[in-house]
């Protein structure tokens, strides 16, 4: 039922154009941060693509990935938050001092300040759902007084700094490694437990990715062409192995990574297959139509600032455990990081589109041109600039592509 | 008469929106599988009596009946359960999401549902929408392109499609024909032919009589607010343009309802 121009030429290179040009957007973002790597990988002499580097990049990238997540689903129904940088600096800070001061063990310090995240957020979906105050100075008072609650918690020494370990295992630990697997042949001085779940993971992908074309073409769904299907899975299969077998080489997958990929699947899943992810696209694509068709556009609002505000706790957990301490700087321009990641990361400023996956590549763009450039000893006034370069690159890029598709 | 009950009559509805009467009691009745064209200037009522029938607007007075029975319509949700959907004039279709996902807006079918959470039934929904629209004979190469790549006649048939996807009784269309080319009209058309072929019943808004006057079983013409004629359509379309264009600019004010129904001038 679909038609397809069946007289173009069928190679491999062809097939290739075709589905390149029709993914362009995503195709895109993947290249940029291929490209960047290959570029630093270069330029340092291999450094930027060492274990210590690559473990080290993911760990600082997790905080800002975790805010980017909720980020795209307020940018998908048109808002923004400013708030959340400061947010989750002022919430690391109450964790702290939870565990420092009122001597609560790390899970109900933790649970507690993704409460408050979460009635922050609520606060946010109130002024811009139901007051209809526009986003940008709603969240820029937030932004506000975020910092100014930040300051007051801080306020006596400065530094707050953190002693508990099971809470600083999160932000700067790794995974426990199989001990019944010797350290000999190719095995020594490699973790064990993240090769094999990389191993897992790469078998868990095919296996998905093959039983969805099987279901696609079932369905009569275009399906790229099976040369170029196999080239694929063989990439990502190879890219998931590379990047298992840099991490197993210094200490492994970290607690970090951990919490960032099980929330990444978490909000993929909510937005790809479930109904409360159609409802948010539905609002963000044109919220008179979803009010319309029954749909609460307020009830959406509450929920996507809701779950902002507990990913912002999120992040300050990750933020204060990787320091081991809580400062009053923490959270500084976090939400800026997070906006550009998101837009990098494909989602369109006029609302209604990105993914929560882009975001994350998006924020790996971001934070690998920060690392890479650090490498290099590139000055930080051009490091702002590089990166200026890369945001507006990336939004024209998609202003171009969009524009294109409508001709 | 021994006759059923009209799917839809509404008695004497106002609605004022602060200081302006936008209606000032209007009578209205929908028969079983008829196609009623609703006609008048601009602000003369015609989008405000649809969206209290719709259920978007609560009136200010006034009974609405479906089938006999008196109901109370609060959200377009009551609406929805009483089989009235509008189809409205700015399409109300988003463009950011595939053609199944704007057939099901808002009432995505589920499966594994966890408190209002479900995981979306793909499968099931692209199945019904590929059978709407064969039902329909609205012709679209996938069901899975993007609202925002298709044309304006076929997104337009989008949403009427929409409208009738769940069991609807009454379509309501308000200006289905504006800003559409002369093609896309005719599929329009075609189209509202093919649902009152299947035993659908139909108001449409418009402010442009040519358009309409080839589907209608009856006109109604509302002017600042009121009732001003109630009429089947018949004759060549110049002489019944004429007729009504009379009413609706307010030439003519000296109607009163044909086939001995009940007079209406009380409410003037």
């Amino acid at each position: 039922m679909v038609k397809t121009d069946r007289s173009e030429e069928i190679t491999l290179i062809g097939d290739a154009k075709r589905l390149f040009h029709e993914n362009i957007r995503e195709w895109g973002m993947y290249i940029a941060l291929l490209v960047i790597m290959i570029i630093f990988t270069i330029t340092t002499k291999g450094v930027f693509l060492s274990s210590r580097n690559i473990s080290n990049l993911i760990n600082q990238t997790g905080y800002i990935a975790i805010l980017a997540i909720g980020m795209t689903l307020v940018i998908i129904i048109s808002h923004i938050d400013l708030s959340v940088g400061y947010l989750s600096g002022f919430l690391g800070a109450v964790a702290a001092t939870a565990m420092e001061f009122w001597h609560m063990p790390a899970p109900i310090s933790i649970a507690l300040i993704i409460i408050i995240g979460a009635m922050a957020g609520l606060l946010t979906g109130f002024l811009v759902g139901q007051m209809k105050i526009p986003a940008f100075v709603a969240t820029l008072a937030g932004w506000l007084g975020y910092r100014g609650a930040l300051q007051l918690v801080t306020m006596h020494r400065g530094t707050i700094v953190i002693t508990n370990d099971a809470f600083n295992a999160i932000g700067s630990g790794y995974i426990p490694d199989i001990p019944i697997i010797p350290d000999i042949g190719i095995f020594a001085g490699v973790h064990k437990l993240t090769l094999t779940l990389g191993l897992l993971v790469i078998i868990f992908y095919i296996i998905s990715t093959v039983k969805l074309r099987n279901r696609m073409l079932y369905h009569n769904f275009k399906v790229s062409p099976m040369h170029l299907f196999i080239l694929k899975v063989i990439f990502m299969s190879a890219l998931i192995g590379v990047i298992t077998w840099i991490l197993s080489g210094f200490r492994g997958l970290s607690w970090t990574a951990v919490i960032v990929i099980v929330v990444v699947l978490f909000y993929h899943f909510i937005m790809a297959r479930t109904n409360l992810g159609r409802h948010i696209y539905a609002v963000g694509g044109n919220p008179e139509a979803a009010q319309l068709t029954g749909i609460s556009v307020k009830k959406i609002t509450y929920i996507v600032f809701c779950s902002m505000g507990m990913l912002a706790a999120l992040s300050g957990v990750l933020y204060a455990s990787r320091f081991k301490s809580a400062t009053t700087t923490a959270g500084t321009l976090f939400e800026l990081d997070a906006i550009a990641a998101a837009f990098v990361g494909g989602a369109s400023p006029s609302g209604g589109i990105g993914k929560v996956t882009g975001s994350i590549v998006g924020a790996f763009v971001m934070m690998s041109l920060t690392s890479g450039m650090n490498l290099m000893g590139i000055d930080i006034s051009y490091q702002y600039i590089v990166r200026a370069l890369v945001l507006v690159a990336a939004v024209v890029f998609d202003v171009a592509t969009r524009n294109r598709k409508k001709t | 008469m021994v006759e059923k009950a009209p799917v839809v009559e509404m008695r004497n509805i106002k609605k004022n929106f602060g200081g302006v009467q936008a209606l000032k009691g209007v009578d209205l009745v929908l028969h079983h599988n008829e196609v009623l064209g609703l006609v008048g200037d601009n602000a003369a009522g015609k989008s405000t009596l649809m969206k209290i029938l719709s259920g978007a607007y609560i009136p200010d007075e006034g009974e609405i009946f479906v089938e006999g029975k008196k109901i109370h319509m609060a959200s377009s949700k009551d609406a929805h359960k009483q089989g009235i959907e509008m189809v409205y004039q700015d399409l109300a279709l988003a463009n950011n999401l595939d053609v199944v996902a704007n057939v099901f807006m808002g009432r995505e079918k589920t499966n594994l549902q966890l408190g209002q959470i479900g995981v979306l039934d793909e499968h099931y929904m692209e199945k019904e929408t590929e059978r709407l629209l064969d039902r329909l004979k609205i012709d679209i190469s996938s069901v899975r392109l993007k609202v925002e790549s298709l044309s304006g006649g076929q997104r337009q048939a989008i949403a009427i499609a929409r409208s009738t996807a769940f069991d609807a009784k009454v379509t309501i269309m308000d200006e289905p024909t504006a800003a559409l080319s002369v093609a896309a009209i005719e599929k329009v058309l075609d189209l509202v032919k093919e649902l009152k072929a299947q035993g659908n019943s139909i108001i449409i808004i418009s402010h442009r009589i040519e358009d309409i006057y080839q589907v209608s079983d009856r006109m109604m013409v509302l002017r600042q607010g009121r009732k001003v004629c109630d009429t089947k359509v018949t004759g060549d379309i110049d002489t019944f343009r004429e007729h009504v264009v009379a009413y609706i600019v307010g030439a003519r004010d000296d109607f009163a309802e044909e086939g001995g129904k009940q007079a209406n001038g009380k409410n003037r």
